[in-house]
C-alpha cells in the first residue's frame, strides 16, 4: 500500500506561549478527528509532527490516522526553523519509502510549516537540505505580523498568511490543511496523481492570504 | 531539644518572641506545665493532619494531571490493550471503577490488566476513571479521571454507495458480470464501478467487450478510462467497442483469411521468414485497428465539442483463433492493463504486453494520445504468440493489478499468476471461490462477489477478463 505522507512542521517558539500554542494543539486533534471520517485520507494518510524552537524535535514520528494520538507541546525558547528543516529532511528519507522494482513505494510527502516569527539560526542551511528532498508540495503559513511571508517564500512558492496568530485564524489554517490532506489523499487513490501546488487545493477561507 | 521546646521556639521566633537566657528557666517550667503540653500536642496533630491531607490531595491531583495514553480502537475490530495500574504508578488506588467502557462495548479485565472488547461506536469516547487512594477514607467519595479513548470508525462503514446517475448521457451501467461461450472457449467477465467512484456517485471509467467473430476469431477487450478525464466512461466504452466493430467489418473478416495462409507457411517452414511475415501481418492489421479506434475518438470528439483527452483511455485486446497446431494469440496494448496467458498446466506464464506504468503522476499512456502512434515504441505494442494450448487468458485492469499483482516485476512470474489463481480459488480473506468450471452456474454471482475484495488503498474500477 501506497502511504501519503504528511509532515507538520510546527514553530513552538516562546512567542507561540499561550493562545497560539493552544490553538495550534487543538487545530492539529480537530484536523485529525476530521480525517478519520474520510475513507481515503484513513487509508493513506500518515501525519507525523515535528516541532522547532531551540531544537527541532519530532515529536510523533510518521503514524497511521487511525493509531495518532496528539502529545503535549509547549511554547519555549528560540526559532530555529532551520533546524527544523534539516530534520523534515532526515525524517523524509528514513520514514518515506521509494518506490523499487520490487515495492511500490509511498507517495511523494506533503509538508506543512506554520510559524509565527523570524528564524533565528542559519535557516538558508536548513532549506539547502530540503530543497533536495521531493515533496508534492510544500505550504508554509506566516501566523500573525511576526512572521515574514516573503522569507517563507524562499521556501515554498506555496505561500499563506493569517493577520493574527488568534485560535481562530489558526483553527481555520488547520481545517484548510486537513480539507487539502483530504483532497490529496482523494486524487492519488482516485486517479493515481499526485497534486502540485495550491491551485489543487480546496480554496482558502478568508482568514488565510494566499501571499503572491 | 526535646521536640515540644523546639516548636515552641520556633513558633516564638517565626512571631518574633524572643526567649532571653535570664527566661530559660521560666520557658522550660512553661513547657512542663499540662495545659501547655497538651496545647503543643494539639498543635502538632493539627499539623500531621494538614501536611496528610495535602499529600492526600496533591497525589489526587498528580494522578488526575498524568497524561494516561491508551491505544487507540477501531469499531469491527477487536481491542485490546493493556492498563496496568502498576505501570503507571498507581499502587496506592485501593478502589477503582469504569465508567463508560461498556457503552463503547469494552471491559477491564483486572486479572490480565487489560481493556478488551469490540467497539461498536467509534468517536472520541470520555472514559471516567473513578477511584480511591489508600489514604482515603472509607466513606470518600471516588475520584474522577477523564481518560479519553479514541475509537476510529470501520473504514468499510465510511464508504458510501450512491448511485451514478442514470441521466446522464453517458451514463453506463455500475456493475456487470457475464459468463459466455466465446468460440471454443468460454469467457467469465466482471467490471465493477470501484469504491472511490461509489463515494461520490460517479461512473465505472472501465469497460470491457468481447466477441466471437465469424471467421474463428474470437477478441476480448479491456479498456480503463483515465480517473483524470472528464468523459472517460465513454472513452473506455467507445474505444472497446470499436475494436471489435473493426473486427467485425467484412474486410478486416476477409483480411484475418492472410493470417491463415502466413500461419500455414509457418507450419510448414518455422523459419525466420514466415515468423515476420506472420509478426508484420499482426503490426500492419492490428495496427490499423488501433488507428481506427483512434479516429472513432476523435471524430467523436470532434462532434461533440470535447477536447480529444477528456475521452483519455487505456487499451488492451487480444484475438485468438484455435488451428491444428494450436492456439494463434495476436495482441496489443497501451496503458496499463495487464493481458496473459498460462499454459494447459499453469507452470507457464505469457506475458502479452508490456506496461505502461509512469513515474509518479500520471504516466500512463492512453488510446486517445497521437503520440503514442509515431514513438518508436509503438511496435512493441503488438504480439503474436502461438502456443499449444492454454489454460486461462487472462486481462485485467489496474484496479485488479494494482492490489493483486502490485509492481510489474511480479507480471513474468508464475509464482504471483498460480497464487492470484489460488485466491480466485477462495484462498483469501473472506474464503470467497469462484469455481472456473463451464457447468457452475453460479459462476457469475461467485465472481461478481470476489471481485468486491477489500485492499487498503485500492479502490479504483476492477476489470477481470478470464478465458477458459
Amino acid at each position: 500500500m501506497r502511504r501519503l505522507p504528511v509532515y507538520l512542521l510546527l514553530d513552538t517558539s516562546g512567542s507561540m506561549t499561550g493562545e497560539p500554542i493552544e490553538a495550534v494543539k487543538n487545530g492539529v486533534q480537530v484536523m485529525i478527528s476530521s480525517l478519520r471520517q474520510n475513507p481515503q485520507a484513513i487509508e493513506t494518510a500518515f501525519i507525523s509532527i515535528i516541532t522547532f524552537d531551540s531544537v527541532a524535535k519530532q515529536v510523533i514520528p510518521l503514524t497511521d490516522l487511525a493509531s495518532f494520538q496528539m502529545v503535549d507541546i509547549k511554547a519555549t525558547g528560540t526559532t530555529c526553523l532551520g533546524e527544523g528543516l534539516k530534520l523534515v529532511s532526515t525524517c523524509i528519507d528514513n520514514e518515506v519509502a521509494k518506490t523499487t522494482a520490487e515495492q511500490k513505494g509511498d507517495w511523494k510527502p506533503l509538508v506543512f510549516i506554520m510559524t509565527d516569527g523570524i528564524p533565528t539560526d542559519d535557516w538558508q542551511s536548513g532549506l539547502e537540505e530540503f530543497k533536495k528532498r521531493k515533496t508534492a508540495y510544500t505550504v508554509a503559513c506566516a501566523a500573525g505580523s511576526g512572521a515574514d511571508s516573503n522569507l517563507l517564500k524562499q521556501i515554498t512558492e506555496n505561500v499563506v498568511s493569517l493577520d493574527t496568530a488568534d485560535s481562530q485564524s489558526i483553527a481555520k489554517f488547520f481545517s484548510w490543511v486537513s480539507a487539502s490532506i483530504g483532497v490529496t489523499s482523494t486524487k492519488v487513490e482516485d486517479a493515481g496523481k499526485e497534486v502540485t501546488g495550491l491551485s489543487e487545493l480546496p480554496p482558502p477561507p478568508s482568514e488565510l492570504n494566499i501571499v503572491v | 531539644m526535646s521536640d515540644a521546646k523546639q516548636l515552641l521556639t520556633q513558633l516564638f521566633k517565626n512571631n518574633n518572641i524572643n526567649v532571653p537566657a535570664n527566661r530559660m528557666n521560666l520557658f522550660d517550667k512553661f513547657l512542663q506545665d499540662e495545659q501547655n503540653i497538651a496545647a503543643i500536642n494539639t498543635i502538632n496533630q493539627n499539623q500531621d493532619w494538614l501536611m496528610t491531607k495535602w499529600k492526600l490531595q496533591d497525589r489526587i491531583a498528580e494522578i488526575m494531571q498524568q497524561p494516561v495514553r491508551i491505544l487507540n480502537a477501531s469499531v469491527g475490530k477487536s481491542y485490546e490493550a493493556k492498563f496496568d495500574f502498576e505501570k503507571f504508578g498507581w499502587k496506592d488506588i485501593t478502589a477503582y471503577e469504569f465508567e463508560g467502557l461498556e457503552e463503547a462495548g469494552l471491559l477491564y479485565d483486572e486479572k490480565t490488566k487489560q481493556i478488551t472488547g469490540n467497539p461498536t461506536q467509534s468517536g472520541d469516547i470520555k472514559i471516567v476513571f473513578k477511584f480511591k487512594l489508600e489514604a482515603q477514607p472509607e466513606d470518600a467519595p471516588l475520584n474522577e479521571k477523564i481518560i479519553t479513548l479514541i475509537i476510529n470508525p470501520d473504514p468499510k462503514s465510511l464508504w458510501k454507495n450512491l448511485e451514478s446517475d442514470k441521466n446522464d448521457p453517458y451514463w453506463k451501467e455500475d456493475d456487470v458480470s457475464v459468463f459466455a461461450p466465446i468460440g471454443d472457449r468460454h469467457i467469465l467477465v466482471s467490471s465493477k464501478r470501484g469504491r472511490a467512484h461509489a463515494n461520490v456517485g460517479s461512473f465505472r471509467e472501465d469497460d470491457f467487450a468481447f466477441k466471437y467473430l465469424e471467421n474463428g476469431w474470437s477478441i476480448v477487450v479491456v479498456g480503463d478510462g483515465a480517473g483524470s478525464a472528464k468523459i472517460s466512461r465513454k472513452g473506455s466504452a467507445l474505444a472497446c467497442n470499436s475494436v471489435v466493430d473493426y473486427f467485425m467489418e467484412k474486410s478486416s473478416v476477409e483480411n484475418m483469411k492472410e493470417f491463415d495462409e502466413f500461419l500455414q507457411q509457418h507450419k510448414t517452414n518455422p523459419d525466420e521468414d514466415t515468423l515476420k511475415k506472420l509478426n508484420h501481418f499482426v503490426y500492419n492489421h492490428l495496427g490499423k485497428a488501433v488507428f481506427y479506434v483512434h479516429k472513432q475518438l476523435e471524430e467523436f470528439t470532434t462532434k461533440e465539442g470535447f477536447p480529444l483527452k477528456d475521452l483519455n483511455s487505456t487499451l488492451v485486446f487480444t484475438l485468438f483463433k484455435k488451428y491444428d497446431i494450436g492456439y494463434a494469440l495476436l495482441s496489443f496494448g497501451v496503458g496499463d492493463c495487464p493481458m496473459a496467458v498460462l499454459n494447459k498446466n499453469v507452470s507457464k506464464i505469457i506475458n502479452l504486453n508490456w506496461i505502461d506504468v509512469g513515474e509518479f503522476g500520471g504516466g500512463t499512456r492512453f488510446i486517445t494520445m497521437p503520440e503514442i502512434f509515431k514513438n518508436e515504441k509503438f511496435p512493441t505494442r503488438f504480439n503474436f504468440k502461438l502456443i499449444d494450448d492454454f489454460s486461462y487468458l487472462i486481462l485485467m485492469s489496474d484496479g485488479i493489478y494494482d492490489p493483486k499483482f502490485v509492481v510489474e516485476a511480479n507480471l513474468p512470474n508464475i509464482k504471483t499468476w498460480q497464487k492470484f489463481l489460488e485466491d480466485l480459488g477462495g484462498k483469501n480473506e473472506d474464503r470467497i471461490k469462484v469455481e472456473l468450471r463451464v457447468d457452475n452456474k453460479d459462476i457469475v454471482e461467485q465472481l461478481s462477489r470476489w471481485m468486491d475484495f477489500w485492499s487498503i488503498g485500492n479502490h479504483d474500477d476492477r476489470t477481470l477478463a478470464i478465458v477458459f
